[in-house]
């Protein structure tokens, strides 16, 4: 098998390669889904088109918005350690800090995780719960800012053209009174996929939940937004009740498959169980 | 792997038939299906295109009908595949039963697939869900065209 290995300096020679070479070109980023997929024998590229030479493309700036840029080649690792996330979203440092092991977290990148839209990452769930915008280029010097749920379609498959590149990942300026909450449920080691997992933003003002966004992940084709849980509980007192049967509603916001994490009937109970529970944590009580 | 698919399809029973043993019509209204020429007698070749994230299967064969009853509205159909790039086969039965329903009909199909090489490293549950996306598809466009 012959392959041709590339290092564009530019985005722009990333874009023009990736062009040239179409189907049979594939992006690299840090590598860990690239690696595994290579082995597995499901991709067979004749060029890689690996974004690390690019200049900048890992840093984590003040965006144009009041919020935070994070380069789509930012490890993981580099999230979680970044004093700028610690201190307006520490809820994402906590997120991706859950993801696999520390030589997974070291190599990862932010955007090879939302490009490869594995529905049982956890980067994903959370940035979808952040309101994050994704920063896409075209080969034409076109940009294009998504909404990061509307960027995932199904498994492993995202509304990105062939040519087309996730540059950065912008997650807007924290607003006063927001409180955020991941949480991961694994079932076979701490450091698998989720079988379940969650991540939820709310505004608590005045002791009632405002702006909830949940998402699940692991239960469904993309991550889940649970739009009955939200519907439910908006405007309402916050509350252990409130939350316990809003969070029932999460079963039906779902649509799991059967694997080796669990049943479909088990995940539907497990995304109740940590929808409660998040909602919990979010309002400060204690695991029921 | 066993796979099990019902849509109901707002068309009369006898236009859908029609439809889909009219098999390179039926495949057409599969996503990603090239042109599908016929053999012989009820023996057809055609290819597949299927792309799951960054991997694309291109999967060349030959699909035959094997038995069908225009009266009960069944039929079984065979279909034999390879993706000669990456390296794996596909082998399916599929047992097609079409039924009255109020306003049209309900279109059950049952699948006995056999999955070699590098695809089965997908696993079940993305194959599955695949399939269900391509058959709903497959039904939505039945019912335009028996429409």
């Amino acid at each position: 098998m012959n392959v041709s290995y590339h290092e564009p300096a530019t985005w722009q020679e990333a874009h023009a390669l990736l062009e040239r070479h179409g189907d049979d070109a594939t992006v690299l980023a840090g590598g860990t889904a690239f690696t595994l997929l290579l082995r597995q024998g499901l991709i067979r590229p004749g060029h890689v088109v690996a974004l690390r030479r690019i200049a900048g493309a890992s840093a984590i700036d003040a965006d144009a918005h009041g919020g935070v840029s994070i380069g789509a080649l930012a490890t993981h690792t580099a999230v979680q350690r970044s004093d700028r996330i610690t201190a307006a979203w520490p809820e994402l440092a906590d997120a991706v800090a859950k993801v696999a092991t520390v030589r997974v977290r070291n190599q990862a990148t932010l955007g090879g995780s939302v490009a490869h839209a594995d529905p049982a990452s956890d980067a994903p769930v959370m940035l979808c719960a952040l309101a994050a915008q994704v920063v896409v280029t075209t080969a034409d010097a076109g940009s294009r800012r998504v909404p990061i749920e509307e960027l995932f379609v199904d498994t492993f498959t995202t509304t990105l053209g062939p040519a087309e590149l996730i540059r950065s990942i912008e997650i807007p300026a924290r607003p006063a009174g927001a409180a955020a909450v991941y949480r991961k449920y694994t079932l076979r080691s701490a450091d698998d996929y989720a079988c379940v997992s969650v991540g939820a933003l709310a505004d608590l003002g005045g002791g009632v939940f405002g702006g909830l966004r949940l998402f699940l992940g692991g239960v469904g084709p993309t991550p889940m937004r649970a739009r009955s849980v939200e519907r439910a509980l908006a405007g309402t007192r916050v509350d252990a009740r409130a939350i316990a049967d809003a969070a029932a509603l999460a079963r039906d916001d779902v649509d799991p498959q059967s694997d080796t994490r669990g049943s479909a009937a088990y995940k539907r109970e497990m995304a109740r169980v940590w929808t409660e529970r998040a909602l919990r944590a979010l309002a400060g009580m204690p695991i029921s | 792997m066993k796979l099990a698919h019902v849509s109901t399809i707002a068309a009369p029973i006898e236009r859908v038939w029609v439809v889909v043993m009219d098999v390179p019509r039926a495949a057409a209204c599969v996503p990603g299906v090239a042109a599908v020429t016929p053999l012989g007698p009820d023996r057809f070749q055609g290819s597949l295109l299927v792309q799951i994230g960054p991997v694309r299967l291109v999967l060349d064969g030959e699909i035959a009908v094997i038995a069908r009853d225009d009266g009960a509205h069944t039929a079984s159909l065979r279909a034999d595949a390879k993706d000669s790039r990456l390296g794996g086969t596909v082998r399916a039965t599929m047992e097609i039963a079409l039924s009255e329903r109020a306003g049209g009909c309900e279109l059950r199909i049952a699948s006995d697939v056999q999955i070699g090489g590098r695809i089965g490293e997908f696993g079940q549950p993305v194959i599955q869900r695949k399939a269900d996306s391509l058959l709903a598809q497959f039904a939505r466009c039945l019912a335009e065209r028996a429409a």
